[in-house]
Formats: C-alpha cells, sequence, structure tokens
C-alpha cells in the first residue's frame, strides 16, 4: 500500500499536476494583468505542446489532456472542450520527430510557437461547434500570432522545467 | 518512432472520452460539472491566493511600465471631466429623486427600491475568449445567476456562476451576452433647448413657485437634461397667485420616444450592437448620443432604466430590418475594480416564500 502510494506521488503525473497548479497560479493573476498588445500569455497551452514536443505525442496528449481539464475547470467555457483542444494540439506538436530526426532545441521552440497558435486558433472554434459562437472573428490571427511569438520567447525556458517534470523517475 | 503503447493508447482514449462526457454535461447545465469545479477551487484558490501575492510586485511593475503614460493623462482628463460634472450632478441627483419619488408615488418598481451588494473584482479571465470577471462575493450574499451587476457608471453584465464567496461576472462585451433595451430617441426636430436661463427662472419662480428652479444643467445625452424645463410647454394659470397647483407638461413634440431592441455584446474589440429596432415615423431618424437604458419588464434579468451607453453608429439596413446600432458603453470594462450586484429577479423566477 505505502509503496504503491509512494509511486503515484513520485509519478511524472503527479508532478504535472502540482506544476500545473502553480502555472495556473500564474495564469490566472499575474498574467491576467500583463497582457501585450492586448492578448493573455497561454501558459498552459505551452505546458501541453512543450510536452508533446519533447516527449512525444502519447505523452504529449495525456499532459495536454491533464492540463486542459485544469485550465477548464477555472475558465467559463464548457468543462472538458480546453482539455480536448490542448490535448489535441499538444498531440500534434509530438509528431515532430517524424519529420526531423533528432530536433535540436530551436526546432522544438518553433514546433511550440507553431502548434501554440494553431491551438489557439482552434479555441474559438471549438467553442462555436459547442454554440458559444461569436469568437471567430479576425482577432483570432493577431491572438494566435502574439501567443505564437510568446511562447516561442518562453519555450526554451520552459523546456527543462517540463522535461524535468515529465522525467520518467525509478520509482514512479 | 515509439510505438504507442496500448495502455497509454487507452488513458489517452479515456480521457479524451471524459472531456466529451463534459463537454456535453456542462452544456446541460448539470451540477456535477459545477461540483467539480467547486472540489479544483478548493485545492486551487490557496495556490492562486500564493501566487497573487507572490507576483504581485511583478504586475505592479508591469503596470508601471506599460499604463504610466496613459494613467497620467486620465487623470488629468478627470479632473477636467469632475470639474464639467459637479454642477451637474447636484441637478442630476435631485432629478433622479424626484423622478424615484414619482414611480413610487405610482407603484412602479425603480433602482432605489432593489437591495444590492457591493462587491471587489479579484480577477479577469484567463482566457483570450471569454469577457468575464470575478468578484469576491457569491451565494452567502444572495447573489444568484443572471443578476444585473453594475459600476457607478452604468451596466456592466451579469452573473453567470455562482460559488460560495466569489461569482463570475459575463460582461457586456461577452458574445453570449444578451439584453433588452430601449433607445431613448429625441428627433431633431422636437429638441428644446433653454434659450436664456435668467428668463426660464422668472418665468417658473413667478408663475410655479413650488416645481422647478431651472439650473444650468449641460449633459451630451440628447432628450436626457436632468432638471430641465422647457419655458415654451409651461401652462399656467392666468393669475399667479391664485393657489391652484399649475402643471408643467412638455409639449407632445417634444418628449423622447422609447423604442426596444436587443443588445448584443461582440468581444473586447468591436462595440456592443443593438438590433430588431422598428423603423416607426413616429421614432425618427435615431440622433447619436441617445441613451440606451435596460428595457426591463418580466422576463427580463435587469430592471429597467439602468443606463447602458449611447448610440454611437447608426447603420441603416435596407427594407424593414431597421437599423443596427452601435453602442458607447458608460462603463469602462478595461478597468473595474468595484462593482455593485442588484440583487433583482424577474417576477417569473421569484419563488413563492
Amino acid at each position: 500500500m505505502s509503496l504503491r502510494f509512494l509511486r503515484v506521488m513520485a509519478s511524472r503525473w503527479t508532478r504535472l499536476v502540482l506544476v500545473g497548479l502553480i502555472f495556473l497560479g500564474i495564469q490566472t493573476t499575474v498574467l491576467s494583468e500583463m497582457r501585450p498588445f492586448g492578448v493573455m500569455v497561454q501558459l498552459m497551452l505551452l505546458i501541453g505542446v512543450t510536452a508533446g514536443a519533447i516527449y512525444g505525442p502519447e505523452v504529449g496528449a495525456l499532459s495536454g489532456l491533464i492540463v486542459g481539464l485544469m485550465y477548464d475547470c477555472v475558465l467559463t467555457t464548457p468543462l472538458g472542450l480546453t482539455s480536448l483542444v490542448v490535448g489535441g494540439v499538444s498531440f500534434g506538436a509530438g509528431l515532430l520527430p517524424f519529420f526531423v530526426r533528432e530536433p535540436s532545441w530551436w526546432n522544438r521552440a518553433i514546433v511550440i510557437a507553431l502548434f501554440s497558435a494553431i491551438g489557439e486558433m482552434l479555441f474559438p472554434v471549438a467553442q462555436g461547434m459547442t454554440g458559444l459562437g461569436g469568437w471567430v472573428q479576425p482577432r483570432m490571427f493577431v491572438v494566435a500570432l502574439v501567443v505564437a511569438l510568446i511562447n516561442l520567447f518562453l519555450a526554451p525556458i520552459v523546456m527543462p522545467l517540463i522535461r524535468w517534470t515529465l522525467k520518467q523517475s525509478m520509482i514512479g | 518512432m515509439a510505438v504507442i503503447s496500448p495502455q497509454r493508447r487507452r488513458a489517452i482514449a479515456l480521457l479524451a472520452l471524459t472531456s466529451i462526457i463534459l463537454v456535453t454535461l456542462d452544456l446541460q447545465q448539470s451540477g456535477s460539472t459545477s461540483a467539480v469545479r467547486a472540489v479544483f477551487g478548493v485545492f486551487f484558490r490557496p495556490v492562486e491566493g500564493v501566487a497573487r501575492v507572490v507576483t504581485r510586485p511583478v504586475s505592479n511593475a508591469w503596470n508601471g511600465i506599460t499604463n504610466y503614460n496613459d494613467v497620467t493623462a486620465e487623470n488629468r482628463l478627470l479632473r477636467e471631466k469632475i470639474a464639467q460634472q459637479e454642477g451637474a450632478s447636484v441637478a442630476a441627483a435631485a432629478s433622479v429623486r424626484l423622478s424615484q419619488e414619482l414611480l413610487a408615488l405610482n407603484g412602479l418598481p425603480t433602482l432605489a427600491g432593489i437591495n444590492s451588494v457591493s462587491a471587489q473584482v479579484i480577477g479577469d479571465s484567463p482566457s483570450n475568449f471569454a469577457q468575464s470577471v470575478e468578484i469576491n462575493q457569491g451565494s452567502e450574499s444572495g447573489i444568484k445567476v443572471g443578476m444585473p451587476v453594475l459600476n457607478a457608471a452604468g451596466l456592466v453584465g451579469k452573473i453567470t456562476k455562482v460559488f460560495a464567496n466569489r461569482a463570475v461576472i459575463m460582461l457586456i462585451t461577452d458574445p453570449e451576452y444578451a439584453l433588452s433595451v430601449k433607445v431613448v430617441n429625441t428627433p431633431k426636430t422636437t429638441a428644446s433647448t433653454v434659450a436664456d436661463p435668467e428668463a426660464a427662472l422668472i418665468e417658473t419662480t413667478t408663475t410655479v413657485p413650488i416645481t422647478t428652479v431651472p439650473v444650468a444643467t449641460t449633459s451630451k445625452i440628447p432628450g436626457f437634461t436632468p432638471g430641465s424645463t422647457v419655458p415654451t410647454a409651461v401652462i399656467t394659470a392666468p393669475n399667479a397667485a391664485v393657489a391652484v397647483p399649475s402643471l408643467t407638461i412638455p409639449a407632445g413634440s417634444s418628449l423622447a420616444v422609447r423604442e426596444t431592441g436587443v443588445l448584443e455584446g461582440r468581444g473586447p474589440s468591436r462595440t456592443p450592437i443593438v438590433r430588431f429596432i422598428d423603423t416607426e415615423q413616429r421614432f425618427g431618424e435615431i440622433q447619436l448620443g441617445s441613451p440606451i437604458v435596460s428595457a426591463g419588464g418580466s422576463l427580463s434579468l435587469a430592471p429597467p432604466d439602468i443606463v447602458v451607453g449611447t448610440v454611437t453608429r447608426v447603420n441603416k439596413r435596407l427594407g424593414t430590418a431597421g437599423p443596427v446600432l452601435e453602442i458607447g458603453l458608460v462603463a469602462d470594462l478595461s478597468n473595474l475594480s468595484f462593482v455593485r450586484i442588484l440583487l433583482y429577479q424577474p417576477i417569473t423566477e421569484q419563488q413563492a416564500p
């Protein structure tokens, strides 16, 4: 029993949830005020996409679904919607090794920025599919561009953190 | 390239399926999704509180760097506005009080008769595709979903989610927001102004000693000049000394005409619009600056006559479609600090005790 508990606590997914909570705290406080060009930085999307770019599609999809679900809990959109979007784009970001055999850090950073932009554009589309229309506007391209540029800048900082978070431990 | 393990494939499928089920449940207004959010909130709020304290210097520095020029310019502008408004506010307050007394006398609902709760805005929406803010009051203060939210200027939005000690407000600019409103139009031909305040003073004080004291009120909203009188429409008794109560009636042509429509938000980058305005002859050409107030009614979530904004643009359409009005909101939604929640529910939603 205690070994099982220890295994759960030491697993990469527990670490992801804890790191995700901290990132979500930053997202809902300081980043909701700091809006460069009126656009909010998307840290939760960054976590999912970075996990995909580093560890591949399966870990990316799982990470994206988990952090997306956490993000969903503080949003007013239907619960689970962001989870699907972040999970999907994180899976997509994980397909990088299909195209580049040994991607360098800047390859990953570009993929992170690209899939962040795709994810950010998918949010209003997904909202529209559930009946929450009105957000598919020209503005979403500006939002996606700004989010992509910011995530391109943040990717080299976040990558080592996500690498540590999702590292497979001996116990986990 | 590693093949996806069956175990992880199952986990991905399970999580994706869970998300789809949650979306479905949430769209059906299921209580279980609110419970999930509430449980998550129990763990997350302490983390958020710590993050707020730790990151406050960073956000303060950011605001100091990015908003300094705006704040100084705004401060200067506000000082000028305060000076302009000081005189008008006294007259407006008197006019509002008089109006409320008249409404109360006739048994009509007034905003003053509705209880309210003040709340502080504690957070913006953490998303680029939602126009909402969070406040520090909830169901424990009597707040319920749908209640209208105001600030000192006017309508801000409505409550969409309520927890014990906090609630989420959907702002007017959210594309999901819709409200029945009235456009108070004063056609150009019927505009009347006090040409000579002194003359009006003499006339009204000699003939109607009790009724009005003309004041030099100024308002940019046509048809909404609190405290002003219409000298041409004053019907007085021939002999002022006779103690017959005189009646002050604005000329029929000077009355502001009201027409209802539906206000809809369009996101932060576009101004809200009012649609479904009837193009009646009597309504005339809609003037820019005409005030927009809530329409009220037994089904409306907001009581009547809450100021929403003014008409900034009239987009005419062919046929009987009626014009689409672009609205300049009176409340500054980008800078909300304190708000007031009217504890108002339409008659149709009030439960019998």
